[in-house]
């Protein structure tokens, strides 16, 4: 079976920032408890005219960019999203066309709450392992929407992240080294089709949703890989608060310092099918190579995949290619409350 | 040079008599056709909100009355060409030479013609081309609009059919685009809003003056500045309205043989230059080039030159296009159009040579879209003819029309000449 | 609705203008939307010189306001254009993002 790595990956946020403390006070909430309940001051907001379709493509393309491929090289093209813009008509062609990929490729849309980008991952593991292609491009993407006044509100946020996946070579970004998933009926977090807002089971979320999964898929992969927690230089969860990434980490023994750097949560919310993922991009861009990353998405509904990666000697020439996640903290505009109503359409 | 006269023949057909002559210029071999293309009548209807008036009232009226004034019997009209822009956007309807044909019960040769704001213009302009040609002797035209019957969005929306689809695509829209050209115009040359502004105070003083005017009342400077903000930097009253309205004119063969009832005022040029569609294809964006090669071929087909024109009617669309059209038409010096126009100099009673828009342009007495180019003819056919009016120009016998299509794609400049 | 084919045709040149840098040769501010854009309102409108000398036309998206002016570095981005209606094929196009 061919090693695989990632070659290149790219995030994008949009330039939009909703505060927590906004959205609180509209709601007669008290701003500083809600922040320091969720862990979070301000969440990215996609403008009117964006959508997960315009994410992924600019993702896509700094993954690409960083691959130093060419577009028409890529043979898969997979797009996770829980908003994909259509119900029937797929984000990964539009995406694919408009980043000049040819016909010459495999494309579908995935959907698994946020952990469809992962699933692409997993999938073109076995793509190119078993050698039927060379290159492949996943991307998780969502314009995050949530129902006003739920506690979604605070924190249903939008980006993008891409990741080029392909044969590993001496110059790779970093080589997926195992996968594990763990996977159940668990409706935790769901929503209809035709309904616009999602609905959740509260504190079912909880324990027997995120923690039963992330740990199932967690402990499944220490056990593949015979490792455990203290050999790796960072770990990535999912992030749909801020408190749930930090328990399952220390549950699984990591420390604060292997978990920092993928909290991208603390800076723009819970990006969904984009989060692991730009937790990871995040961590790509600082690791050195030889360094080992621990990565578990979360999917409600429910399941997790769990991923051990090593960074490898590519990523000092080609990790500033692109933008990286923290460039896109710099260029920020707020909003207010009803400013994110006019963008998202909901008034 | 030699004039050659020939085929100066004249001959019976179907009760028509008809004569032309050819001149042709050894030096270059060009082959002119010596121009002169009688304006029988022109009639305006009411410029406005006219809620109970249909197209068919529009034109039946104006027609009917143009036909009259002319002194010729209806069947004596040869074809009808129909300026227009929306009816089939707005109103899914199409087919107007037939349309209006029928409702005119003149069964004849009748054509629709279509070329955005300047619709009415290439209708007068192919009514020119129609009888120097010799195929037609007496031919109605009609410029008509009906813009009210419908949202000011969708209206706002189907006028961008006039532009191209990257502007449409862009979210632009008439103001947008001209707001664009403003911008470059203010920054390079200085003009100011104040300047723009004059040109409608300009423009709704002359429509105080005019009966069939949409707006006959004045407006301040500080009105204009003050009023709301369309497309940075043009205000509300920057820009012409959405109007109502039809013209029509009676244009007829001029032979050496006087024709009965005739006026004194003749067609002496037309002529229609076409730019690039959009906006960012053109060369520069502080000038209607179309607006410069038609101005040109005018007064070359008329053996003048501006500073001989004495009143003339240009399109004003929004304040700064009357700019443009000062400057385009050779009036006045590239970027000093602004400050001409503020100190009064083209202003009916200040002004001591050229006056212009003494219709209240676009701005004040409205724009049917399809209707304006023939009433810019209407206007100046009365001013030579010396029917006037309190609007008169003593001594106008030169009179110039320019009439622009989209943000510049089409221009067609007209010059008439009073035969006193 | 916006016909699918015009959609389908127009993505070799939506493609070909993604990713381009220009500069700002003149822009408006549209206060008074036409059909379609109402949702958008009010937006900026710009015409920019890209690398290769064509012009282009299109709105300005994510800007601070002391970036609209003329002369400002742009690049053109990917961005949902007009309102498609709750049924019709989204329409993707060039817009303008500061640089």
């Amino acid at each position: 079976m061919q090693k695989v790595s990632i070659l290149g990956y790219g995030v994008y946020v949009p330039c939009y920032r909703l505060k927590i403390a906004e959205i609180a006070s509209v709601w007669g909430k008290n701003g500083k408890d809600v922040e320091r309940s969720l862990g979070i001051i301000e969440k990215s907001v996609a403008g009117v005219d964006e959508d997960a379709v315009t994410l992924a493509y600019e993702a896509a393309t700094s993954a690409v960019a960083r691959a130093g491929i060419k577009a028409s090289n890529l043979e898969v093209c997979l797009v996770g999203s829980e908003s994909h813009p259509y119900a029937v008509n797929p984000t990964s062609t539009i995406v694919a066309e408009l980043l000049g990929v040819g016909k010459n490729y495999m494309a579908a849309d995935l959907e698994f709450a946020c952990k469809a980008a992962t699933a692409g991952i997993v999938a073109t593991c076995g793509l190119i392992g078993s050698g039927m292609v060379e290159f492949a491009l996943v991307v998780g993407t969502d314009t995050a929407q949530a129902k006003p006044h739920d506690i979604l509100e605070y924190t249903a946020a939008s980006a993008a992240a891409a990741f080029v996946v392909g044969k590993h070579t001496k110059n790779s970004l970093a080589d997926i080294i195992e996968t594990a998933s763990f996977s159940s009926d668990t409706p935790d977090f769901w929503r209809r089709d035709g309904v616009r807002f999602p609905s959740h089971g509260g504190r079912f979320t909880g324990e027997p949703a995120y923690f039963a999964h992330v740990l199932g898929a967690s402990l499944r992969l220490l056990g593949k890989t015979h490792t455990k927690s203290h050999d790796y230089h960072y770990c990535v969860f999912h992030m749909p608060n801020g408190k749930f990434p930090r328990a399952v980490g220390k549950r699984l023994g990591f420390t604060d310092r292997q978990l920092a750097p993928s909290l991208i949560f603390d800076h723009i919310g819970n990006p969904y099918s984009a989060s692991s993922l730009t937790g990871l991009a995040a961590v790509l861009d600082m690791a050195k190579p030889g360094e080992r990353i621990f990565m578990v998405s979360y999917g409600s509904g429910a399941g997790s995949d769990a991923f051990s990666l090593q960074v490898g000697k590519g990523i000092i020439a080609r990790r500033n290619k692109a933008l990286k996640f923290s460039d896109y903290l710099t260029r920020k505009t707020t909003i207010s409350y009803v400013q994110y109503l006019k963008l998202r359409g909901k008034i | 040079m030699f004039k050659i006269t020939m085929f100066q023949t004249g001959f019976e057909f179907w009760s028509f008599e008809f004569w032309y002559c050819f001149e042709i210029r050894a030096s270059d071999f060009e082959f002119i056709i010596n121009m002169e293309v009688a304006i029988l009548s022109g009639v305006n209807s009411k410029f406005g909100e006219l809620w109970e008036t249909s197209p068919r009232d529009l034109v039946r009226d104006v027609a009917l009355q143009a036909i009259s004034e002319a002194g010729i019997k209806p069947s004596e009209i040869d074809a009808i060409f129909v300026g227009n822009m929306l009816s089939g956007m707005l109103a899914q309807q199409e087919h107007l030479g037939a349309f209006f044909a029928e409702e005119l019960g003149l069964p004849v040769s009748a054509i629709r013609v279509e070329g955005a704001c300047a619709s009415g213009g290439l209708a007068v302009h192919l009514g020119v081309c129609a009888i120097s040609s010799g195929m037609y002797r007496n031919v109605l035209i009609v410029g008509v609009e009906k813009m009210t019957d419908y949202k000011p969005e969708e209206v706002a929306h189907a006028l961008m059919g006039a532009g191209s689809d990257v502007e449409r695509e862009a979210g632009a829209t008439f103001p947008a685009l001209y707001a664009l050209m403003a911008q470059v115009h203010m920054t390079r040359f200085g003009t100011t809003s104040e300047q723009l502004a004059w040109v409608a105070v300009k423009n709704h003083y002359h429509a105080t003056l005019s009966e069939n005017a949409q707006f006959p009342f004045a407006v301040s400077v500080e009105q204009v500045l003050k009023s709301s903000m369309v497309a940075y930097p043009l205000h509300l009253l920057d820009c012409s309205p959405i109007t109502d309205g039809a013209s029509a004119v009676v244009l007829s063969i001029n032979s050496k043989h006087q024709i009965p009832n005739s006026k004194t005022v003749n067609i002496i040029a037309s002529a229609v230059a076409t730019d690039t569609l959009g906006l960012a294809q053109r060369k520069d964006l502080t000038t209607i080039d179309a607006a410069v090669r038609a101005g040109k071929m005018a007064y070359e087909q008329a053996g003048i030159g501006p500073s001989d024109i004495d009143v003339c009617e240009v399109h004003d669309c929004f304040t700064i296009a009357e700019v443009l059209a000062m400057e385009d038409l050779g009036f006045f010096k590239k970027g000093e159009a602004g400050e001409k126009i503020a100190a009064g100099v083209t202003t009916l009673g200040k002004g001591k040579k050229l006056i212009v828009n003494t219709s209240g342009g676009l701005k004040a007495a409205g724009h049917p879209v399809g209707a304006t180019g023939v009433k810019q003819i209407v206007e100046v056919f009365h001013q030579l003819a010396g029917s006037a009016g309190k609007k008169q120009v003593e001594g106008a016998r030169l009179g110039l029309a320019h009439n622009v299509g989209g943000s510049g794609a089409t221009a067609v400049v007209h010059i008439l000449k009073s035969l006193k | 609705m916006i016909s699918p084919v015009k959609i389908w045709r127009n993505q070799k040149k939506t493609r070909n203008l993604l990713g381009r840098e220009g500069k700002i040769l003149t822009w408006t501010k549209v206060f008074v939307p036409p059909s379609g854009f109402e949702g958008q309102a009010p937006y900026i409108v710009a015409i920019a010189q890209l690398s290769d000398k064509t012009h282009c036309t299109a709105q300005l998206v994510d800007y601070e306001e002391k970036q609209v002016k003329i002369g400002q570095k742009v690049r053109t981005v990917l961005r949902k254009t007009r309102d498609p209606g709750t049924e019709g094929v989204i329409p993707y196009g060039i817009k303008f993002r500061p640089i």
